[in-house]
């Protein structure tokens, strides 16, 4: 008997956090809260004016994106935030989702990049109500393309820094914002003016 | 762990699941805390709001000249609350509406928890929100009204002796524009 009640138990244990904030509810909270955290915690390794590291990435949507295959077409903005799940994050790029028009006026792409693993940011992102861009998984080798950009923390997650770069690969500008905070609107679309159409 | 208490857990574990994961709406009677806001610069806000003074200086939330105010507790960055939009702007044309109908006065405002103003002015924009909206860049307001998520609803009851009522609490957004306004007029005491 004790062993089939702990057994429900652990069923309901798994299972509520994945039903307590799912599609019935309609009010955006019940995320884990990790807390105050130290804002920055890792060395940028690009600079403005430097050509960004290429990578190649898997995308959520299946497909693999590669960087350097937008050059001499499009802007790129790449989102690096910290973790999926969390306050902050989950807050961010639905913001993004009603600004599709500024980035496509701006001729610019955006590749929101995460340490999660596909499936996890498969899950996350449908639970936003699905986003218009593409969102990449930088889960291994873990954290390789942050760590690159410099942009990797002490514990495996990554900084929510924003990386501006134009059409000819060229870093315009980077943000790397406090991890608890969240980066206005106003300075991202700032930029997004800044670049070449 | 004892087995005997495994079925109280499980229990409270099923009644966890079940609340949470639905719009809540409490009927609430305690008044309205005194909270203040910047007078718009828009002066149809102003008049709509029924606040004179310069755009700038403050205004108490009290002395918006209504019968019921619905406070939205909203964010730009919130999926639901961008999903919501459309049915809040159908709420406001129904309550403006009731005034032609029968002469009571129900106004709407959106507090931007965590928004600047650049973002709550997007957000209107975006979704050619009607009604004044205003940032909480620091949740000062979000916390004094005990926001849980976002959107939020606060009903409140203006009455002649001053002391605005707050008669309904919902954390979750709402399904019908219609429904929610009967609700409200009912907490109100107005059906």
């Amino acid at each position: 008997m004790r062993n089939i009640f702990f057994g429900i138990f652990i069923v309901f244990l798994v299972a509520a956090p994945c039903l307590a904030d799912g599609p019935v509810s309609k009010s955006y909270s019940g995320i884990f809260d990790p807390g105050e955290l130290t804002p920055i915690d890792s060395e940028l390794k690009v600079a403005v004016g430097e050509a960004a590291p290429d990578f190649t990435l898997e995308a959520i949507s299946g497909k693999t994106v590669r960087l350097s295959s937008f050059k001499g077409k499009s802007n790129v903005v790449l989102s690096f935030i910290p973790a999926a799940w969390t306050p902050v994050c989950s807050g961010q790029w639905p913001g993004y989702n009603i600004a599709k028009d500024e980035f496509t006026e701006n001729n610019a792409v955006l590749l929101g990049i995460s340490v999660d693993n596909v499936a996890t940011l498969f899950a996350w992102t449908l639970e936003m109500g699905g986003l218009w861009f593409e969102v990449l998984s930088d889960f291994w080798p873990h954290g390789a393309v942050a760590e690159t950009y410099g942009l990797l923390r002490s514990d495996g997650t990554a900084e929510r820094a924003l990386v501006f770069i134009d059409k000819e690969g060229i870093i315009s500008a980077i943000h790397v914002e406090d991890i608890n905070v969240r980066p206005p609107l106003e300075f991202v679309l700032s930029e997004l003016k800044k670049l070449p159409r | 762990m004892k087995t005997k208490s495994l079925p109280a857990l499980f229990a409270l574990l099923i009644f966890c699941l079940l609340w949470h994961g639905k719009s809540t709406a409490f009927a609430a009677n305690e008044t309205m805390p005194d909270v203040s806001l910047q007078i718009p610069e828009n002066e149809e806000y102003r008049k709509y709001l029924g606040i004179n003074g310069a755009p700038g200086d403050e205004f108490r939330l009290a002395d918006i000249d209504t019968d019921i105010l619905l406070i939205e507790l909203f964010s730009m960055y919130c999926p639901y609350c961008q999903a919501e939009a459309p049915l809040i702007n159908e709420f406001y044309e129904l309550a403006t509406a009731r005034e032609q109908e029968d002469g009571t006065r129900i106004k709407v405002i959106g507090l931007g928890a965590s928004n600047t103003k650049f973002e709550v002015e997007f957000f209107k924009d975006k979704y050619e929100v009607r009604f004044p909206m205003f940032p909480d860049e620091d949740l000062s307001l979000y916390k004094t009204f005990k926001g849980e998520g976002t959107p939020g609803f606060i009903g409140v009851l203006y009455k002649d002796s001053g002391n605005p009522l707050i008669i309904l609490r919902q954390s979750g957004g709402f399904e019908g524009a219609e429904e929610f306004l009967a609700l409200l007029l009912q907490r109100a005491g107005y059906q």
